[in-house]
C-alpha cells in the first residue's frame, strides 16, 4: 500500500534556523498521529509544510506518492489544512463562507447539503450572520464546516480543540473518530495531549528542530 | 475553463465584501474627490491653465485611489489568514490574480467614469463628442495599473511594511501607462488631434497586453510561498 506521507532528509528553516531538520517519516495511510512540543517548537511549521503552503527548505517529501515541491497541486486535492486562525471572510456569512470554499475545492454541492453542514457544527441559526459577528469558537465551527465538506484524505489540523466550548471539542473528538473509520490520515497538532491521545496511533515530539517518536499506540 | 471559473468565483467574492463594507469606496471616492478640489483651488481660475491640467490631475487622484484599492483588496485576505486557506485550495494561482485584477479594474474603471465628468467641469476641460473615446482610455489606462498594482499588492502583502513598499515598487513601472494615459487624455480635453489620441491609446494597448502576459506568468511563482 502506498504510504500516506513519506518524508527523507526534511528540513525547513526560516533565515539562518533550523525548525525542523532531518526529518525521516513514514506515515500509513488510515493512521492518526498526534504532533506535540512546545509553542514555537515548529508544529505549525510542520504542517504547513505537509500542506504545501510553504515550501522544504531541503529533503524530499511524498503525500500519497505525490511530490510535495513538483505535484504541489495535486497534493492540495488530496489534503485539508484546519488553521488556528480559520481563513473565513469577516463580511461573508457562514454560509457565503461555506460556498465560497467548496467552490474553489471543486467539491459538488447543494444549498441543502450545505445547510446540513452547518447544521451539524451547530451553527445554522446563524448562518446568514456575518463571521465579523462571531465568537472565536463559532469561527472554528465554520472551519471545521468546511473541512467536513471537502472529502480530503489527508487531515492537517492545527489546535483543533482551541476555542470550543465542551460541545465543540466533543465535535470535533466525534469528528476524528469518522475520520479513522473513513479511512482518513489526520496529523493533529495540539497542546490538549490527554484529549487528542486518546485517537492516537503514533505521539511525535518536536523538540530542537527535530521530530522524535514519543509513543507508538496503534490503536484501532 | 475552470482557471476563469475560480477567478470569477473570487472576483464575486471580493465584490460582496466591498459592497458589505463600502471600504474600498469610501477611501477613493473622498481622496479622488479631495486631489480634484484641492488642485482647482491651487490652479486659479485661469481657463488655460486649468485646461491643460485636467488630464493630469485626473490621473493623479485615480492613480492615488488605484494604490487604496489594490492595498485594500489583499488586506481583506490578511484578516483570519484567509489568504493561506486561499493559497491551500486546488486552484491556479493565476486566477487569484485574475480575481483579484477584475475586481480592481472594475473599482478604478468606475471611479474614472465618475471623476471624468467632475474634471471636465472643475478644470473646464469639455469633452464634446469625445466622451466614448476618454472613457475608452479610462478602461484601458485603469487596466493596465490594476495589472501592475494587483500584482504589486500580492508581492507586498505579507510584508510588515506592504503600504510604504507598494508605491515604490509600483510606480516605476507603471510609468509608461500612466504616460500613454494622461498623454490620449489631454489631447482628448485640449487639441483633438485623432491621431495623437489613436497613437497613444495604441500604446496603452501594447503596454496592457505585456504587462497582463508577464505578470500573469510571473505571479504563480511569487505566490508559491
Amino acid at each position: 500500500m502506498k504510504a500516506a506521507i513519506e518524508l527523507e532528509h526534511l528540513s525547513r528553516r526560516y533565515g539562518r534556523q533550523f525548525i525542523f531538520s532531518d526529518v525521516n517519516l513514514v506515515v500509513s495511510p488510515n493512521k492518526i498521529i498526534v504532533l506535540k512540543g512546545n509553542n514555537g517548537a515548529g508544529k505549525t511549521t510542520f504542517l504547513k509544510v505537509l500542506s504545501t503552503r510553504l515550501r522544504p527548505t531541503s529533503g524530499n517529501a511524498k503525500i500519497f506518492g505525490f511530490d510535495l515541491k513538483k505535484e504541489a497541486f495535486e497534493i492540495r486535492k488530496l489534503t485539508a489544512y484546519l488553521s488556528v486562525f480559520g481563513g473565513n471572510y469577516q463580511n461573508l456569512s457562514a454560509f457565503e463562507n461555506l460556498k465560497f470554499a467548496l467552490r474553489l475545492s471543486k467539491v459538488d454541492f447543494t444549498d441543502d447539503k450545505l445547510l446540513a453542514r452547518l447544521e451539524h457544527v451547530g451553527l445554522i441559526d446563524v448562518k446568514d450572520k456575518m463571521v465579523r459577528e462571531f465568537s472565536s469558537g463559532m469561527k472554528k465551527r465554520l472551519s471545521i464546516a468546511k473541512l467536513l465538506s471537502v472529502d480530503a484524505k489527508l487531515w492537517l489540523l492545527d489546535e483543533p480543540f482551541a476555542a470550543l466550548d465542551s460541545a465543540g471539542k466533543k465535535l470535533v473528538d466525534n469528528l476524528i473518530i469518522r475520520a479513522k473509520e473513513e479511512q482518513r490520515t489526520v496529523i493533529i497538532a495540539s497542546h490538549d495531549l490527554q484529549r487528542s491521545s486518546q485517537f492516537a496511533d503514533t505521539i511525535l515530539t518536536i523538540e530542537d528542530a527535530s521530530l522524535k517518536l514519543e509513543k507508538n499506540l496503534n490503536h484501532g | 475553463m475552470d482557471d476563469i471559473k475560480d477567478a470569477l468565483t473570487i472576483f464575486k467574492k471580493d465584490i460582496l465584501q466591498e459592497w458589505r463594507s463600502k471600504a474600498v469606496t469610501v477611501a477613493t471616492v473622498f481622496f479622488a474627490s479631495i486631489v480634484l478640489m484641492v488642485l482647482a483651488f491651487a490652479l486659479g481660475s485661469n481657463d488655460t491653465v486649468l485646461k491643460i491640467a485636467a488630464a493630469g490631475v485626473l490621473w493623479v487622484a485615480l492613480a492615488f485611489a488605484g494604490i487604496i484599492s489594490a492595498a485594500q483588496s489583499y488586506q481583506n485576505e490578511l484578516e483570519e489568514n484567509a489568504l493561506e486557506q486561499l493559497l491551500l485550495y486546488p486552484i491556479a494561482r493565476s486566477s487569484i490574480f485574475l480575481g483579484k485584477l477584475m475586481a480592481n479594474w472594475l473599482y478604478m474603471a468606475l471611479l474614472g467614469f465618475l471623476l471624468v465628468p467632475v474634471t471636465s467641469i472643475l478644470f473646464k476641460a469639455p469633452l464634446a463628442n469625445n466622451w466614448w473615446i476618454i472613457l475608452l482610455v479610462i478602461l484601458l489606462g485603469t487596466l493596465g495599473f490594476s495589472i501592475i498594482s494587483s500584482f504589486y499588492a500580492a508581492l507586498t502583502a505579507n510584508l510588515r511594511a506592504r503600504e510604504s513598499l507598494l508605491p515604490v515598487l509600483m510606480f516605476p513601472i507603471v510609468i509608461p501607462i500612466l504616460q500613454a494615459a494622461v498623454k490620449a487624455s489631454q489631447e482628448l480635453m485640449g487639441d483633438n488631434n485623432p491621431a495623437f489620441i489613436w497613437a497613444w491609446i495604441q500604446r496603452l494597448v501594447g503596454f496592457d497586453l505585456v504587462y497582463f502576459v508577464v505578470t500573469l506568468v510571473v505571479f504563480h511563482f511569487i505566490m508559491e510561498e
